[in-house]
């Protein structure tokens, strides 16, 4: 064990307590997966912590007929049962299903998993760049909401001021589908993610994680499919338009090297769409 | 800081730092050394115990986070004097413990998921051990002595879900 340390441990019961704590520094605890593993990666766990899971708006999904609202502090396996069957987020239940194993899913957070600056294999990333989510933040200035794309890209420089509070999702999806490459069942990070999902405008969305720092939308491959004279989704047509306008830089990494990662994709957009077609909403 | 929790159903008071990991309490304050620290980043399951009901690794749990939380360990599962699990009963009765040291993180995953999924396949047993590692590779074993567990109380017209943890 650690020799004793001089720590200020915030569990906060309001946001305006979160925040009081992060004005004066406090790093935010989730479910810990991440920040916990700090000293293996050589990092010393922050001075000061506050954590959110006594928060109990953000421990809360709420679905309506058309929206649904996650909290930030809500963990994978509790957001894979609440939306276990809801049309169009078939995708995102798998995401939360599947990521890392059920000890972890129990304890780590949506919050937590899009909050990791330097995990790119994050599930959940993926799944709702589909959906096209809104992040909500409470700012030092007061509540901000922004496309998840634009908060992945900028959430260094966001969470330095912020907390990410609520995840906000339009039910505007008839299915998606998420195809995740491990090298094991269980134990290690994903190669490459495929989310996929298709909109109440028969338009697909495609996502990629784990194969860049970042996950991100594939605009490429989405245009390439919209622009088909006889547009239809279909998973070996699909695959080799991915081949075609595959736009990503492999990282490096110890499960898998750059290359590699980028060179799976097309098979996984074939697996995906194939996915997506057996979902209630295609089928 | 002082954080206080239940710990096998005792009282249990920690004075230190609220981010240590649970896992080192209860093997180095606690003595509680059927929970194992193995890899000490939530990818074998060796330090497996139930939070409130839920089976955590406790590698990844800072203590700060358990105020106030019910934490049983393996040895709080069953007493000396009490009979075993039913599914430590099975896995005995079948020889499936080999080395042991992924035992009780195990039992504690598994005794939770027999609780909640008395009507588990085996596809669904395995996908729930994928969160648990054993050495041995003896996994053919425990995935039979679970589903032999489910079996026998399906049969004796028990709830799985009633079995104490």
């Amino acid at each position: 064990m650690a020799p004793s340390v001089e720590r200020s441990f915030t569990a906060a019961s309001t946001l305006e307590e979160a925040m009081a704590a992060r004005r004066q520094g406090a790093a935010v605890l989730a479910g810990g997966t991440w920040m916990m593993r700090d000293p293996r990666r050589g990092v010393d766990l922050p001075e000061a912590v506050v954590a959110l899971h006594r928060i109990p708006a953000l421990s809360k999904v709420e679905i309506e007929p058309d929206h649904v609202v996650i909290g930030a502090a809500v963990t994978h396996a509790v957001l894979g049962r609440a939306l276990h069957g809801a049309v169009g987020f078939e995708g995102l239940v798998a995401a939360a299903e599947n990521a890392a194993n059920p000890g972890i899913r129990k304890v780590a957070t949506v919050g937590g998993n899009l909050c990791a600056l330097d995990f790119a294999a994050a599930d959940l990333a993926p799944a709702l760049l589909v959906c096209e989510a809104a992040v909500e933040l409470e700012t030092f200035e007061g509540p901000k909401l922004l496309g998840i794309s634009d908060f992945l890209k900028d959430r260094h420089a966001l969470l330095a001021e912020a907390i990410v509070t609520r995840i906000h999702l339009r039910r505007d999806l008839v299915a998606s589908a998420h195809i995740r490459l491990p090298l094991r069942k269980a134990g290690d990070y994903p190669v490459a993610i495929v989310s996929l999902a298709v909109d109440k405008d028969k338009r697909c969305r495609i996502a990629v994680g784990s194969v860049e720092p970042v996950a991100r939308r594939w605009t490429a491959l989405e245009q390439a499919m919209r622009a088909g004279p006889a547009y239809a989704l279909d998973p070996e047509r699909t695959a080799e338009l991915a081949l075609e306008h595959n736009d990503f830089q492999g990282r490096g990494g110890k499960e898998a090297e750059g290359w590699y990662r980028r060179q799976v994709l097309p098979p996984l957009v074939k697996r995906g769409v194939a996915a997506l077609l057996k979902t209630g909403g295609l089928a | 800081m002082t954080v206080t929790f239940q710990l096998n159903g005792e009282d249990c008071r920690f004075d230190g730092d609220p981010m240590t990991p649970l896992v080192d309490i209860l093997r180095q304050e606690r003595f509680l050394t059927g929970t194992k620290a193995v890899c000490r980043e939530g990818f074998c399951g060796a330090c497996t115990v139930h939070v409130d009901d839920e089976a955590v690794p406790s590698c990844l749990k800072p203590v700060g986070l358990v105020q106030g939380c019910a934490v049983t360990t393996i040895e709080g599962l069953s007493f000396g004097s009490q009979a075993l699990h039913p599914l430590q009963a099975n896995f005995e009765a079948v020889d499936a413990v080999q080395c042991g040291m992924c035992f009780p993180g195990m039992v504690m995953s598994l005794s939770a998921f027999v609780r909640d999924n008395p009507h588990a396949s085996r596809p669904e047993i395995k996908a729930a051990m994928a969160g648990n590692i054993c050495r041995c590779t003896g996994y053919e074993r425990i995935v039979d002595a679970v589903a032999d567990c489910l079996d026998q109380a399906r049969k004796a017209g028990q709830l799985v879900g009633g079995i104490h943890v």
